[in-house]
């Protein structure tokens, strides 16, 4: 693993040092990442049950240690998996960056990601782990800033905001845990002998600061903004992996606390909240890149309600819940990394073919970009959770975790279980409404701004080769579900020892890919057999009630959710505007959807923290004499505090 | 063996179900006072569009074509999902007869029709598109809801085991959330037939067919057979729970299940006849509403544990 590690670090350097020839440097930069994350993903995944060891060499403030446990290998797996998917696909899409930045310093900065991914994944103490932690937020930040645009300060100050928030109650449950244990490696953490009261704390501070980098709700608001000002492969790498990093740390960090039911209870409320929200967003968003953003905040949501049912089953002592909750959390992480990174992805395509995010505005991108338009179809197939796709194999476990935890006739855990099913079977409604919205808009019908779409060409070869294998992969995991489940719950057996549940029951894919092959053959023979019309269509205007067809009579997807807009107005903020100026002026329509949380929960605290700052100001007036009288008064008051308490 | 009866089951099902579809539309006819047509009119209509030609939009792309059979493909294997000529001793049959596939084959339908809809850029279907997605709202949490209480009482999401521990009487109308819960189902099930006054999405009068609007010839022949099938499942998904009648010989439960279901989808036109039109926000938030707190009440005395 060290080679791996060392051989990131040379590939960021070189592409660095290349910074006069910056063409050269974007290929040898992102050439030099995939061949090394192919090579990397085949390392971890034929080591996946094993533990890897790697001290950093040299003399350093706390000896760092970088340990693998299978958990970790899973995950490094993933990252390097993805990594490579998406690294392939930048060979060529990073070339429509050329003016906005150095393509040499993108390249150098797209590997330190994934070596900082990695090594965040590997550190064994709070020190390095912070640290790499701390790095792998500001690389991301400057990867978003490498799309230069209007707001892009701002949404990355959000981002970096929310992150640092994270970071604080991060450190704080850390130096505690270190604290209590006596020593900073993790390895010491086990078995801590502490309180319900601390434990609780320790499991809140914690979700706090990995939920709000995995996205979690209340701390999506940074989901959108930042996805949609980064370039699309670095969206995808951070959507697709950065945001799993952290639910990995979660899961390591809260296993190491003694267990109780209420932390199941929690991640389960918490869960079904982002679930929700995340998706009414996604559904009502009229720019497809923030409709896939928010839909991230959804199967977070998702992943977390696997794992509540895997922290309730660890509480109550329950082997066959904990087994499957992990199970299900897991493979739904592996699957929302392989079709979230390739819906970002496809998004980048579409954006650089149009160089316009506003639904309205497409259309019938699908005769332009064909290969494009089928990738996506299977990937929005998968994302909506429909069968036989991966999205499918990875929800069903997750029902079947909470059907089985309802079982037990105990009122609290029932109530807990049986909402969290309705939550997800909300956003399972929804999610269809959504990505066949999105779908739609975006590459069907009739295209609305013929200017952005007649322009469009679809992309080369080498752009398509990755996103196929994504798609190959949404269909191969869906169809082998048995088998990658048998995988994981090897790695979940080192998590929760001493178990001798095993999964059963479980669905047979490969059994419905039959059956509905089967189902496929039955109209072709009704057809046959009847000896139907087979002519070739004729081909018309569509029907228009006997008026001229025009292009901006199709559904638009302000329209499309205007139903379910409605119903949901008491916790939409939603307001529609028509401004007329005259009999014959064109009427003007504006539609505006507020994220309510943003609103209610983040201006009244950013307004707070202007104020203060505001006020805090009066001391930094630009005297330097009175900075050194500032100096002079801190001196005295330590030297006070030190002569009279310690 | 297995397979040769399921092929049976889906076979008859589709051989019958527009029979099912003739005679009630002879009995609304005579309800208005009309002679009205033959009985066996839905044959004569699918075999007359299998023969006429076709004419479509030109904005339609490879959705278009591959609509109908991908529709024809999810009712199907919606049917297939039901242990109606197969029970729990199929070893390996079982293993597809569960609720979730069963849901989520419905949701593959509606996720095909809409895109469907979308595609032709014809503005009526577009709306009704739009309509499809929020009556899958609407239902989705009733039906989910009502299927928690069987799912959890019975300890399992396998539709086989769970029809034949109803139908041995360990689990079923002895408890009271049980039989609440069966109310609200038949309710919703209804709703997803996309029958009168639920019929929002192929509204005839107004919108032409919706959705369908587009398509003709072969194609809407196709998906005429999808829906009716869709209709005939979704009875069935009610009837294999909450009235589960299996007989040792499958030919046997087959004959009686479709029996039930006919009874069912023909009875459906005295709702279907006598039920008001309305428009969709209304409809759906006054109508579901009561299905709704139907079952949300056996939601809550189920986690009570009555």
């Amino acid at each position: 693993m060290q080679t791996i590690y060392t051989l990131f670090l040379v590939a960021s350097i070189l592409s660095l040092v290349l910074y006069k020839k910056p063409l050269l440097a974007q290929k040898v930069g992102f050439g030099l990442a995939s061949i090394l994350s192919l090579y990397a993903a085949v390392f971890f995944f034929s080591n996946l049950n094993d533990t890897l060891l790697w001290k950093l060499p040299g003399n350093f403030i706390s000896a760092p240690l970088f340990k693998l446990e299978p958990l970790g290998i899973f995950f490094s797996f993933l990252i390097s998996l993805i990594a490579f998917a998406v690294s392939l696909f930048s060979f060529e899409y990073a070339k429509h960056y050329e003016k906005k930045a150095n393509l040499a310093v993108f390249a150098s900065l797209f590997n330190a990601f994934i070596l900082s991914m990695l090594l965040v994944v590997a550190s064994d103490n709070v020190f390095s782990f912070m640290l790499l932690w701390e790095v792998m937020t500001l690389i991301s930040a400057l990867l978003i800033l490498i799309n230069d645009g209007k707001e892009a300060s701002k949404n990355v100050m959000i981002y970096l905001g929310i992150a640092q928030i994270g970071a604080f109650c991060l450190m704080v449950a850390l130096l505690i845990m270190a604290s209590l244990a006596g020593s900073f490696e993790f390895s010491t953490f086990a078995n801590l002998d502490i309180s319900f009261g601390m434990s609780l704390s320790l499991f809140l501070l914690l979700l706090i600061g990995f939920g709000s980098k995995a996205g979690m709700f209340p701390f999506h608001v940074w989901l959108p903004l930042a996805y949609c000002q980064s370039p699309s492969n670095a969206s995808a790498l951070m959507s697709g992996v950065m945001i799993k990093v952290a639910l990995f740390a979660f899961i390591k960090f809260s296993l190491l606390l003694p267990q109780y039911v209420q932390f199941g209870y929690i991640l389960l409320f918490f869960g079904g909240i982002s679930c929700i929200f995340g998706i009414i967003y996604a559904l009502i968003s009229n720019d497809y890149k923030a409709s896939i953003a928010y839909s991230s905040c959804e199967n977070v949501g998702i992943i977390f309600l696997g794992l509540g049912g895997a922290f309730y089953g660890l509480g109550t002592n329950s082997a066959m819940i904990a087994l499957l909750g992990f199970i299900a959390a897991l493979f739904h992480i592996l699957n929302h990394a392989v079709f979230k990174s390739l819906l970002f992805m496809l998004s980048g395509n579409v954006y650089n073919a149009t160089q316009t995010r506003n639904m309205d505005l497409l259309g019938g991108l699908h005769k332009k970009m064909p290969i494009t338009s089928l990738i996506f179809f299977v990937a929005a197939l998968s994302i909506c959770a429909l069968p036989p796709l991966n999205g499918f194999a990875s929800e069903w476990v997750i029902y079947k975790t909470m059907v089985i935890g309802g079982i037990e006739k105990d009122v609290v855990s029932r109530f807990f279980f049986t909402l969290s099913i309705i939550a997800l079977s909300i956003t399972g409604a929804m999610a269809i409404m959504a990505f066949s919205k999105l779908y739609g808009a975006v590459f069907l019908g009739t295209a609305r701004d013929t200017k952005s779409v007649e322009e469009a060409k679809e992309v080369s070869f080498i752009q398509l080769l990755p996103l196929g294998f994504l798609a190959s992969l949404c269909i191969g995991i869906g169809i082998f579900m048995n088998d990658i489940v048998g995988m994981l719950s090897k790695i979940v057996f080192t998590l929760i020892p001493h178990t001798s549940a095993s999964p059963y029951g479980f669905i047979s894919m490969p059994l419905i890919a039959m059956v509905m092959i089967l189902c496929a053959m039955i109209p072709f023979v009704l057809l046959y057999l009847f000896k139907a019309n087979t002519k070739e269509a004729r081909v018309t205007d569509p029907w228009a009630c006997g008026f001229l067809y025009n292009k901006s009579m199709q559904i638009g997807s302000n329209a499309f959710t205007g139903d379910i807009k409605k119903a949901l107005s008491f916790i939409l903020r939603y307001e529609s505007e028509v401004k007329i100026d005259g009999y014959f002026s064109k009427a003007v329509y504006t539609h505006k959807t507020h994220d309510f949380f943003w609103e209610k929960l983040y201006e009244p605290v950013i307004h707070a923290i202007m104020v203060i700052a505001d006020k805090i100001g009066v001391f930094q007036n630009g005297r330097t004499n009175l900075y050194a009288g500032y100096i002079l008064i801190y001196l005295c008051l330590i030297l006070m505090f030190g002569y009279y308490f310690l | 063996m297995d397979f040769f009866y399921l092929l049976l089951q889906l076979i008859s099902a589709i051989m019958v179900a527009p029979l099912f579809d003739g005679i009630s539309r002879k009995l609304r006819a005579r309800f208005q006072s009309r002679i009205g047509p033959s009985i066996f009119q839905t044959y004569y209509d699918i075999y007359k569009l299998l023969k006429r030609g076709r004419t479509k939009s030109k904005s339609t792309s490879y959705i278009y074509q591959i609509a109908p059979y991908l529709l024809f493909i999810s009712a199907a294997a919606m049917l297939c999902a039901l242990p109606i000529t197969y029970g729990t001793s199929a070893p390996f049959l079982s293993r597809f007869s569960d609720i979730f596939v069963l849901l989520y084959f419905g949701a593959l339908f509606r996720f095909i029709f809409i895109v469907a809809g979308i595609d032709t850029s014809n503005p009526f279907s577009g709306i009704s598109a739009s309509r499809e997605g929020t009556i899958g709202f609407y239902t989705e949490e009733v039906a989910v809801i009502c299927l928690i209480v069987v799912m959890m009482g019975a300890g399992s999401t396998n539709l086989a085991f769970i029809s034949e521990l109803i139908q041995k009487g360990n689990y079923g109308y002895m408890i009271p959330s049980f039989s609440i819960a069966a109310t609200a189902f038949l309710w919703v099930m209804y709703v997803e037939t996309g029958r009168k006054p639920y019929d929002l999405a192929e509204a005839e009068q107004e919108l032409q067919e919706g959705v369908l609007g587009e398509f003709c010839g072969k194609d809407f022949a196709i998906i005429d057979i999808a829906i009716l099938l869709k209709q005939i499942t979704v009875l069935g998904f009610f009837l294999v729970i909450f009235i589960p009648w299996r007989f040792e010989h499958p030919l046997l439960s087959l004959i009686v299940f479709l029996g039930e279901v006919g009874f069912l989808y023909v009875m459906g036109v005295f709702i279907d006849n006598f039920g008001p039109r309305f428009t969709m926000n209304k409809g759906m938030k006054r109508t579901m509403l009561y299905a709704l707190a139907i079952s949300c009440t056996s939601l809550a005395l189920f986690i009570m544990g009555i």
